[in-house]
């Protein structure tokens, strides 16, 4: 039995009495099958532990981090889907762990600047990828575009495991290192005289970064992962005026990424990683379309 | 025990107090000997020999690329030496293992709200990270709260404490970096540049915060900076740094640059060309 079929139960439990209230044709179901509550679980699973991550991306300025792990996992789904794995996020786990590790070694032994490095892994493993399933794999197909644009409707129990595992796993070490990796992250050589063991410190982020880009890649597809590893956090800078106001910030923007998204992914029948990926840049623009008038405003009141 | 007696201390500061040569060995809080630092296959530091006491006030001074960010990177244990001995607290600082007995504020730390939203509290409140801890228990520790408050009196920015950094001025904004630093209770601070991007009136203030920290907090100062002005100023003693240590002792007795330059055998620029116009 999936470690996660419990979870899914017990939240299915509450997630059903909703379903009435809920609006559009489409979107109640989210509430009232099993299969459709997995999909919800797994998406709010990652928002969340995206949120989290994505602030310290965008603050250790490695945006681009995500999206090239993501690419990386994409060469690993492929392999796996050609090895003829039930459940080939595992391979796309085990390489973006490997490539995460090497990034992080080549930034720090300064082999290579930090967007080279992730550059030459991102289009190196998509091409890997592609060329293995054009030769192996017979083409793109409808479940490999569900790996490339995210398809929530594909989350099996298997898949929700690892996401649970990753989940857990991820937020439980964050509780423990939260404070070492913010000083880390503010002033690597401070956080270093202070006594804090600092390249481990990274080490552990990268890795963990690996993780949950993986465990996202079914809600939002890898060519997506950005959308909700980072512009949340992005849209809460906009805003918030303490890092602890902006971490609350990201999780409103990015779980409303997710609700809006699937709501008009299932009512329009558009893809939901694209729908969840378009929903959160409409709402960096708004924000950033607001915070610009705000300022203006205030700034012709002070001159 | 006379061989590990340091050198006289050079300068006049300390020249009316009566130190045992017993309270001077302890109080010895970074001692460097014949110290050679290589730095991308290139000699940067070259038989350096410093001994820095508790409670001075050392400023550091030279041209760019004379090895000032070396020295420091040297003593915090981040950069290790190829020759020569070095010694912070009594143990050689490669790789940095210090608990929070020192305090670094770098030149970059002025760019910190670029990155991010914080305020100034929270700032602080990195200071004091010195291990890994069950956050968010760790933030409700009673010493830890009391270290940030006396951080945020000293450095004068209680009143800001939860302003976002991004908002404050220059000056304020290094008082925030350096209350991060004395936070970790730290009692050798080293600074990297802390007068850059200050106006006039923050750098008169922040010179009076290191006053203050050194003779009311005795807390052991190290200032690496461009501006000779604050260092004659404010330091017990100067370091002219090119290469190796071109000078060391009182600010009132620096040369003045054309006699450091010739200290090395380089002849100033403009008498250079008064020259080749002779």
């Amino acid at each position: 039995m999936a470690i996660s079929e419990p979870l899914v139960e017990f939240l299915g439990f509450f997630l059903e009495p909703l379903a009435p209230f809920m609006p559009g044709h489409t979107f109640p179901a989210f509430f009232e099958l099993e299969m459709f509550h997995r999909a919800l679980i797994a998406a709010f699973l990652v928002t969340i532990v995206a949120g989290f991550y994505g602030s310290f991306l965008l603050m250790r300025n490695l945006a681009l981090m995500g999206d090239g792990l993501a690419h990386v996992s994409f060469g690993g789904v492929a392999i796996g889907i050609v090895l003829g794995a039930a459940a080939p996020l595992w391979y796309a786990l085990v390489f973006s762990v490997i490539a995460a590790i090497m990034i992080h070694e080549l930034q720090e032994r300064e082999l290579l600047t930090g967007d080279a490095s992730i550059a030459i892994f991102l289009t190196g493993m998509l091409a890997l990828g592609l060329v293995v399933l054009r030769i192996w794999g017979g083409g793109i197909t409808s479940d490999i575009e569900g790996y490339l644009f995210g398809n929530l409707l594909l989350i099996d129990y298997e898949d929700l495991d690892l996401i649970l595992i990753v989940c857990v796993l991820s937020l439980g070490s964050l509780f423990f290192l939260h404070d070492a990796l913010l000083a880390t992250t503010i002033d690597a050589v401070a956080a270093r005289v202070q006594g804090l063991p600092v390249r481990w410190i990274g080490l552990w982020f990268s890795v963990t970064i690996a993780a949950i880009v993986v465990s996202m890649v079914q809600v939002i597809g890898t060519l997506l992962v950005t959308a909700l590893l980072v512009t949340p956090a992005a849209t809460a800078q906009l805003v918030g005026k303490s890092y602890r106001s902006c971490i609350i910030w990201t999780q409103v923007f990015g779980i409303s990424s997710v609700i809006l998204g699937i709501y008009f992914s299932s009512e329009l029948e558009t893809g939901s990683g694209s729908m969840i990926a378009l929903i959160s840049a409409i709402i960096f623009g708004i924000v950033l379309i607001g915070r610009s008038i705000y300022n203006q405003k205030t700034n012709n009141l002070n001159p | 025990m006379v061989e590990f007696l340091p050198q006289p201390l050079r300068g006049d500061y300390l020249s009316n107090q009566t130190l045992s040569p017993k309270i001077i060995w302890s109080a010895t809080v970074v001692s460097i000997e014949g110290l050679n630092v290589i730095r991308s296959g290139k000699l940067v530091l070259e038989n350096v020999n410093l001994e820095i006491s508790k409670g001075e006030f050392v400023g550091i001074v030279g041209p760019n690329g004379g090895g000032k960010t070396t020295l420091l990177m040297t003593i915090l244990g981040i950069l290790q030496s190829s020759k020569g001995k070095i010694e912070v607290f009594g143990s050689n600082p490669y790789p940095t293992n210090f608990r929070g007995e020192v305090g670094w504020v770098s030149q970059t730390a002025a760019n910190i709200p670029t990155k991010m939203r914080m305020t100034v509290r929270e700032l602080i409140t990195m200071g004091t990270v010195s291990r890994i801890e069950l956050w968010p228990f760790s933030i409700h520790s009673k010493e830890k709260r009391e270290r940030i408050e006396k951080a945020m009196e000293l450095t004068g920015i209680s009143h800001l404490a939860d302003k976002d950094i991004s908002r404050l001025s220059g000056g304020e904004r290094q008082r925030a970096v350096i209350g991060r630093a004395l936070a970790s209770d730290a009692e050798v601070l080293i600074f990297d540049e802390p007068l850059v991007n200050v106006d006039r009136n923050a750098r008169n203030g922040i010179l009076k915060l290191l006053d203050k920290l050194c003779h009311e907090q005795e807390k052991t100062l190290l200032l690496v900076s461009h501006d000779m002005a604050a260092i004659r100023q404010s330091a017990h003693r100067v370091v002219y740094l090119d290469g190796g240590i071109q000078y060391d002792g009182h600010p009132d007795n620096l040369p003045d640059l054309i006699d450091l330059a010739g200290l090395r055998g380089i002849q100033h620029v403009h008498q250079t060309d008064d020259q080749e116009e002779e």
